[in-house]
C-alpha cells in the first residue's frame, strides 16, 4: 500500500531526472510502452472492454525454419481480456509490469526479475489480495510483455539472475572492466544475464572452439584438468538448462569469433532438450531464436552406446521413468529431429537401454576419463551428433 | 367349549374346570361403561398422556372451540390465553374469546358432558370434530386438582353474563352445577356486573384492546359477547417444541385473521396481532358423499331416514346423488328404486353399499372447505417466520373416500441463521430472560432452526462446558458466546422445519407418523437446491408449512396428532410441495447467479484501479478518468448483477413474480425485523409488515 501511495504522490511520468541519458533504443522502447497505455485508454474511452494480444509462446505457435535451421515464432496470439474472469488478474499484472519497465527505463536503472517481483508487489487497494503472490507469477508476465512489445528483456531493463560460468582463452570487457577468462581461478567467470555488445565487448580470443557442458560438476572437472588450456578452447556451462545470458554469449562467440560449439550433455531427455535449445532455440523464447540459436552446434555425448563402449558399471545407470519415456518420445517427434536418422537412433537406443546416463557416470571409470580420454577421442574422431 | 351357552347375551364365559367364577357371579360385575369413565382411565387417547401435554391439550381444545365459534358467528376472533401457576405443577388456564357466547341452558352440557357438541353430526370443515375436547380437559382438571371448570359467557351487550362452576359426574356423564344452588349465577351487564365480578374474583376481559394495526384512530371498545373458560389442572410448563407457546405461534401462522393475547406462567405477555382483517370464507355444511359412507353408517342412516322410498333416501341424504344416479345405484343393487326404506334388510344394505362403490358418482362439492389461500399463507408465514423468500401453493380440491380436501403448502427460506444476526445487546436481553438451565437449552429454545448440533458447535467454539448456566455468565463469557454465535455457521446443519396443520390447527406431535413428513422425506429436494440425506428431511434454513383442510381429516389417533396416509392425500401433498419446491429452486438458482455475477464484478472492479494507475504511468492519461471509464465498461459487462441486485429487498414486481409463477414473496430481512421477531417472544407487537 505504501508503495502504491508513494507512486501516486509523485507521478514519475514526466519527472525525468536530468542526469538520465536515454539511448536511442530506450526512446524506442518507451514509445512502444506509451502506445500500449494509450491503446487501453482509447478502448476504455470508447467504452469497449480492453484486451491485449499476446503472441502465443507454445509449441503450437512455433515453426521450424528449415533454411535458417532454428525455431521461429508464428503469428498466433492469445487474447488477454480485462473483463474475463480467468484473465482479469493477469491482464492487470501485465499492465503493472509494463508500467514498471517504463519506470526503470526512465530512471536509467535495471532490475532483476526477482527485483521486478518485489517492485510491483503490493496489496490491491481495499482488498487483501496481492498483485503478485510469487515470483513464478511475475516471471511469465515479464516474458509476455517482451513478446507483446517485441522488445527484448534487456531493452526493458530487466535481467535474470546470473548463472553459468566461462573459462578459457578469451578476453572481453564487461561494463568497462577487462576480464581475462584464462585467469579466473577454479570458479571461472560468472556469465552475466545481459551480454549485449554494450555490456560485453570481445577484446581478444585465441581459442579454437567452445565446449559447453551441462552442469557445474563436470565444468569443474574440465577446469581443474585445465582442459581448455590443453585444447585451446573456451569452457562454459549453463547450470542445466542454459539461461538466456549463456545462450546469447554462446551465440555471440559463435557468430563474432567464429568458434564451433560442442556440447557435452547427459544421455537423457533433458540433455537432448538442452542441446535442442542451444541449437534451435527454445519454444518459450522462440521470438529470440534469431539471437540465440546456434544451428551448427554439435552433440558430443553422452551417447546411448557409451554404456557398452566405455564399459560402464550398471550401478551408474538411472532407470528411465514413465515421465522420461514420454518426454523422449515427444522430443523424437520435434520437427527438427524427425528427419535426422542418427538422432532417432540415439533416442531409440536410450529407450531400448531403459536407463539414462549422466556425464558424471564417466567419472566412475576414472576421475579424468572424461577430460583425458572421452572428449579428446570424440573430437579427434569427429564423432558427433548434429 | 360345549358348556358355552349359545345365547346372544353371552357373557363370554370361558370354559371352566374348576369354578373360579360362574357366569352368574360374573354377570353381577358386568355393566355399561360411561364414556367419561372410559376416558378418565384412558386419558392418553385424548392427549393427556403427561402433565406437559395436558397443559397444551387444554389450551388447544379451548382455543380451537373459541375459534370455531367466532368464525361460525362471523366475528373476527380475539382471544385471551392466560396461564397462571396456582401451586406446584398446577396451573390455572383461562381462555376467553369475543365469540357469540353460549345460551345459559347449553353451557353445562357443552362443558360438562363428554361427546356433546354440534360438530360431530355434520360434515363441515371445523377444528373440533368430536365434541370431546373441552369437556375432557375439564374432566382432567377435575381429576388432578378437584377444582371445577368455571365458565363465564355473555351473548350480547345488553344481556347479563352467566357464570357457572361445573363438575362432571363421571359415572353418568352429566354436568353438575356447583354454584348458585345448581343453577349458576347471572351477572348483570354494565359496570354493576363488572363490580360484581371483581368482588367474587371472577376474571373477565371486558374490553377489546386497540390493535396497533388499525393505526391512531383505533379505540378500545367494550366486549359485547364472548365466553371464558377457566380450568385448573396439574401440568408442567416448558418452552420449546410441543409447548403452548409453539402452539399459539403456529396457530397465528395458519390463522392470520386471529389476534391472540397470551400471558405465560411467568407473566410474559405475547401479542399475536392479526395480519388479515377478513374472516376466511365460510365453509358450507355438506351432506355426506356416498363414497365416504361405511356400511354400518349406511344402515343407521336408512333406519333414521324419514324418506319413503330408496331413491328419495339416496337423493336427500347424500350429496351429488341425483334421481338418475339413485336409479343407477338401485339397478346395480338389483333393488327397486321405489322400495320402502324401512323394509330394507341387512343384506340388502350390503348390496346397496357395494352398488354405491361401483356406481360412478361425481365428486363432492368443495365449498365445504375453506382453505387459507396463498396470499394469507404468505402473510401468516412471513409474520412469524423470518426469512428472505416465501412461496405458497393451494391445490385445487381433491377427494379421498368421498371426503373433499384441500392441501396447501407454504415455504419460507431464511437467509442467515437467526443466531448469527443477533446483536450483542439483544443477546444480553435474551440471556436475562431465559429460564433455561443450560446454555445448550438456551440456544436451542431461543433461536429458530438451532438444533443440538448447531448449539454444540457454538459451545465448543467458545469452550463452555455442557452444563454451563446461561444466567451465570460473566461479561467476558457473554462476549465469547456472542463471538462464537457470530462465527459458527449453523445454517447448514439445521434440518427443515415442518409445520403441519389440519383445519388450521397445528399438529405438534408424532411428526414421523404423519403423511406430511413422510411425503417430504420421500421427495427429492436436492433438485430444488437443498441438501438432503437419504430418506430424511432436507437441510437448510427452510420452514415448510403444510395445511390439510377437509370436512373430515383422517387422523392416526383420537388425539389428532398425525394425518393418516391415503394415496390421494399423499399425491396432493406431493404436488403442493413440488410447486413451492420448484419456486424455491428458481429463487436459489437465481440468487446463486446474482451472487456469481456480483463476485464477477467485484473481481473486475478490484483490478481496475491498478490498471488505470498503470495506464497513467504508461501514457500520461489521467488515472481517475480512465478508472471511471473502465468502471462504466465493467458495469455494462456485468449488467445482470445490477438489475437483480436492485430488485432484492423490495416487493417482487409483477414481472418477477411471474417468473416464479406467482405466489412468492421476497424480502430482505433486516436486523430490525429480526429483533422484533426475537423480542416478540416477550411482546409480539409486530405490525402489518407482512405486506412488505
Amino acid at each position: 500500500m505504501a508503495k502504491k501511495a508513494r507512486r501516486r504522490a509523485t507521478p514519475t511520468t514526466d519527472a525525468k531526472k536530468p542526469d538520465v541519458k536515454l539511448t536511442a533504443q530506450d526512446i524506442k522502447t518507451l514509445d512502444t510502452l506509451k502506445l500500449l497505455g494509450e491503446r487501453v485508454v482509447a478502448t476504455a474511452e470508447s467504452s469497449r472492454p480492453p484486451h491485449l494480444d499476446i503472441p502465443s509462446r507454445s509449441l503450437a505457435n512455433v515453426k521450424f525454419n528449415k533454411s535458417k535451421r532454428f525455431i521461429e515464432m508464428s503469428g498466433g496470439t492469445n487474447r488477454r481480456e480485462l473483463f474475463n474472469l480467468s484473465q482479469a488478474r493477469s491482464y492487470m499484472q501485465t499492465m503493472l509490469v509494463a508500467s514498471g519497465c517504463k519506470r526503470l527505463i526512465e530512471q536509467g536503472k535495471s532490475n532483476s526479475i526477482r527485483g521486478m517481483y518485489y517492485m510491483l508487489k503490493h496489496t490491491i487497494e481495499g482488498t487483501r489480495e496481492e498483485t503478485f503472490n510469487e515470483q513464478s507469477e511475475s516471471d511469465p508476465i515479464i516474458e509476455d510483455v517482451e513478446v507483446t512489445l517485441n522488445a527484448l528483456r534487456e531493452e526493458l531493463h530487466v535481467y535474470a539472475s546470473n548463472r553459468g560460468s566461462i573459462a578459457g582463452n578469451l578476453v572481453f570487457r564487461d561494463s568497462g572492466d577487462e576480464i581475462d577468462c584464462s585467469r579466473m581461478g577454479s570458479g571461472g567467470y560468472t556469465i552475466p544475464s545481459i551480454v549485449e555488445p554494450n555490456v560485453i565487448e570481445f577484446l581478444s580470443c585465441d581459442a579454437k572452439f567452445i565446449l559447453h557442458v551441462e552442469k557445474d560438476t563436470v565444468w569443474r572437472r574440465f577446469n581443474e584438468d585445465k582442459f581448455w588450456r590443453k585444447h585451446n578452447c573456451i569452457l562454459t556451462h549453463g547450470g542445466g538448462q542454459p539461461p538466456r545470458g549463456v545462450r546469447r554469449l554462446l551465440n555471440r562467440m559463435h557468430q563474432e569469433l567464429k568458434l564451433p560449439i560442442f556440447c557435452l550433455l547427459d544421455n537423457d531427455p533433458w540433455g537432448y532438450y538442452i542441446y535442442s535449445v542451444i541449437k534451435q532455440g527454445s519454444i518459450n523464447l522462440a521470438f529470440e531464436s534469431r539471437r540465440m540459436a546456434i544451428p551448427s552446434a554439435k552433440f558430443i555425448g553422452l551417447r546411448s552406446r557409451d554404456f557398452e563402449a566405455c564399459e560402464l558399471s550398471p550401478s551408474v545407470t538411472i532407470k528411465l521413468t514413465d515421465q522420461d519415456i514420454k518426454r523422449a518420445k515427444q522430443i523424437a517427434k520435434y520437427p527438427w529431429f524427425t528427419d535426422k536418422k542418427p538422432w532417432q537412433k540415439e533416442i531409440e537406443g536410450m529407450l531400448k537401454n531403459g536407463f539414462k546416463l549422466e556425464v558424471e557416470a564417466l567419472i566412475s571409470k576414472d576421475i579424468s576419463y572424461v577430460t583425458e580420454t572421452y572428449v579428446p577421442e570424440a573430437l579427434e574422431r569427429q564423432d558427433f551428433l548434429d | 367349549m360345549a358348556t358355552v351357552s349359545s345365547s346372544r347375551s353371552a357373557s363370554g364365559a370361558s370354559p371352566k374346570r374348576r369354578s373360579r367364577a360362574t357366569a352368574e357371579s360374573m354377570a353381577a360385575q358386568q355393566r355399561s361403561i360411561s364414556v367419561s369413565e372410559f376416558f378418565s382411565k384412558n386419558r392418553h387417547l385424548l392427549g393427556f398422556d403427561n402433565p406437559r401435554k395436558a397443559l397444551l391439550t387444554t389450551v388447544k381444545e379451548a382455543v380451537d372451540n373459541s375459534l370455531d365459534a367466532c368464525e361460525e358467528a362471523g366475528i373476527l376472533p380475539e382471544l385471551w390465553v392466560h396461564i397462571e401457576p396456582s401451586g406446584k405443577e398446577r396451573f390455572r388456564v383461562a381462555v376467553q374469546d369475543n365469540g357469540p357466547g353460549i345460551v345459559k341452558k347449553q353451557i353445562p352440557l357443552i362443558f360438562g358432558k363428554l361427546l356433546y357438541g354440534s360438530k360431530f353430526h355434520r360434515l363441515r370443515m371445523s377444528r373440533g370434530q368430536q365434541g370431546i375436547g373441552i369437556s375432557a380437559a375439564g374432566m382432567y382438571g377435575q381429576l388432578t386438582t378437584g377444582k371445577p371448570v368455571r365458565i363465564v359467557s355473555k351473548t350480547s351487550a345488553k344481556k347479563p353474563a352467566h357464570y357457572f362452576e361445573i363438575q362432571i359426574d363421571t359415572k353418568s356423564n352429566n354436568p353438575e352445577i356447583l354454584n348458585g344452588k345448581g343453577e349458576g349465577i347471572d351477572l348483570p351487564s354494565g359496570p354493576a356486573g363488572i363490580k360484581l365480578m371483581t368482588e367474587q374474583g371472577i376474571e373477565w376481559e371486558s374490553q377489546l384492546p386497540a390493535a396497533p394495526v388499525d393505526g391512531d384512530d383505533a379505540r378500545v371498545t367494550d366486549l359485547e359477547s364472548g365466553t371464558r373458560v377457566t380450568i385448573e389442572l396439574e401440568g408442567i410448563h416448558k418452552r420449546g417444541k410441543g409447548s403452548v407457546d409453539e402452539y399459539l405461534e403456529q396457530t397465528a401462522i395458519a390463522n392470520p385473521h386471529v389476534t391472540i393475547h397470551y400471558r405465560d406462567p411467568d407473566g410474559n405477555v405475547f401479542d399475536y396481532h392479526r395480519s388479515a382483517k377478513t374472516l376466511p370464507k365460510e365453509a358450507k355444511e355438506i351432506k355426506p358423499h356416498p363414497y365416504g359412507v361405511e356400511l354400518g353408517r349406511l344402515f343407521t342412516m336408512l333406519k333414521d331416514s324419514k324418506a319413503a322410498t330408496l331413491t328419495q333416501f339416496l337423493c336427500e341424504s347424500f350429496s351429488r346423488v341425483s334421481p338418475q344416479v339413485a336409479k343407477a345405484i338401485c339397478t346395480t343393487a338389483k333393488l327397486s328404486p321405489r322400495a320402502r326404506t324401512k323394509r330394507i334388510g341387512r343384506e340388502e344394505v350390503d348390496t346397496l353399499y357395494r352398488a354405491i362403490q361401483d356406481t360412478k358418482i361425481q365428486n363432492p362439492t368443495t365449498d365445504c372447505i375453506s382453505p387459507i389461500g396463498e396470499e394469507l399463507l404468505l402473510k401468516g408465514l412471513r409474520h412469524v417466520v423470518p426469512g428472505e423468500f416465501y412461496a405458497a401453493a393451494t391445490r385445487p380440491p381433491a377427494v379421498y373416500r368421498g371426503n373433499p380436501f384441500v392441501i396447501e403448502a407454504a415455504l419460507a427460506y431464511g437467509g442467515v441463521a437467526t443466531a448469527q444476526k443477533v446483536s450483542y445487546e439483544l443477546l444480553l436481553q435474551l440471556l436475562d430472560e431465559s429460564d433455561s438451565r443450560t446454555l445448550k437449552l438456551f440456544l436451542t429454545s431461543t433461536f429458530d432452526g438451532m438444533g443440538n448440533d448447531g448449539a454444540e458447535k457454538i459451545l465448543r467454539e467458545c469452550r463452555f462446558g455442557p452444563r454451563q448456566s446461561p444466567s451465570k455468565l460473566t461479561t467476558a463469557e457473554r462476549k465469547r458466546l456472542f463471538e462464537a454465535m457470530r462465527n459458527v455457521n449453523t445454517g447448514d446443519n439445521q434440518s427443515m422445519q415442518v409445520l403441519r396443520y389440519a383445519n388450521r390447527v397445528p399438529l405438534q406431535f408424532k411428526q414421523r407418523d404423519c403423511a406430511v413428513t413422510q411425503t417430504i422425506m420421500g421427495m427429492n429436494w436436492r433438485s430444488y437446491g437443498l441438501t438432503q440425506g437419504r430418506g430424511s428431511l432436507p437441510s437448510g434454513p427452510v420452514t415448510v408449512m403444510v395445511h390439510m383442510a377437509s370436512v373430515w381429516v383422517p387422523f392416526t389417533s383420537e388425539s389428532k396428532e398425525a394425518i393418516a396416509s391415503y394415496p390421494e392425500i399423499e399425491k396432493e401433498l406431493r404436488l403442493a410441495l413440488q410447486t413451492v419446491g420448484r419456486k424455491l429452486g428458481v429463487y436459489l438458482k437465481k440468487r446463486q447467479s446474482i451472487k456469481q455475477e456480483g463476485e464477477r464484478r467485484s473481481i473486475f472492479l478490484r483490478y481496475l484501479k491498478e490498471v488505470a494507475g498503470a495506464c497513467e504511468e504508461l501514457s500520461g492519461a489521467d488515472a481517475a478518468a480512465v478508472y471511471e471509464q473502465l468502471v462504466k465498461v465493467a458495469r455494462r459487462k456485468t449488467a445482470a448483477a445490477d438489475t437483480q441486485l436492485d430488485d432484492r429487498g423490495r416487493k417482487v414486481d409483477g414481472d418477477e413474480a411471474s417468473q416464479y409463477g406467482g405466489n412468492v414473496l421476497i424480502v430482505d430481512t433486516d436486523s430490525e425485523a429480526l429483533e422484533q421477531h426475537l423480542l416478540g417472544r416477550v411482546s409480539k407487537s409486530s405490525n402489518e409488515s407482512g405486506e412488505g
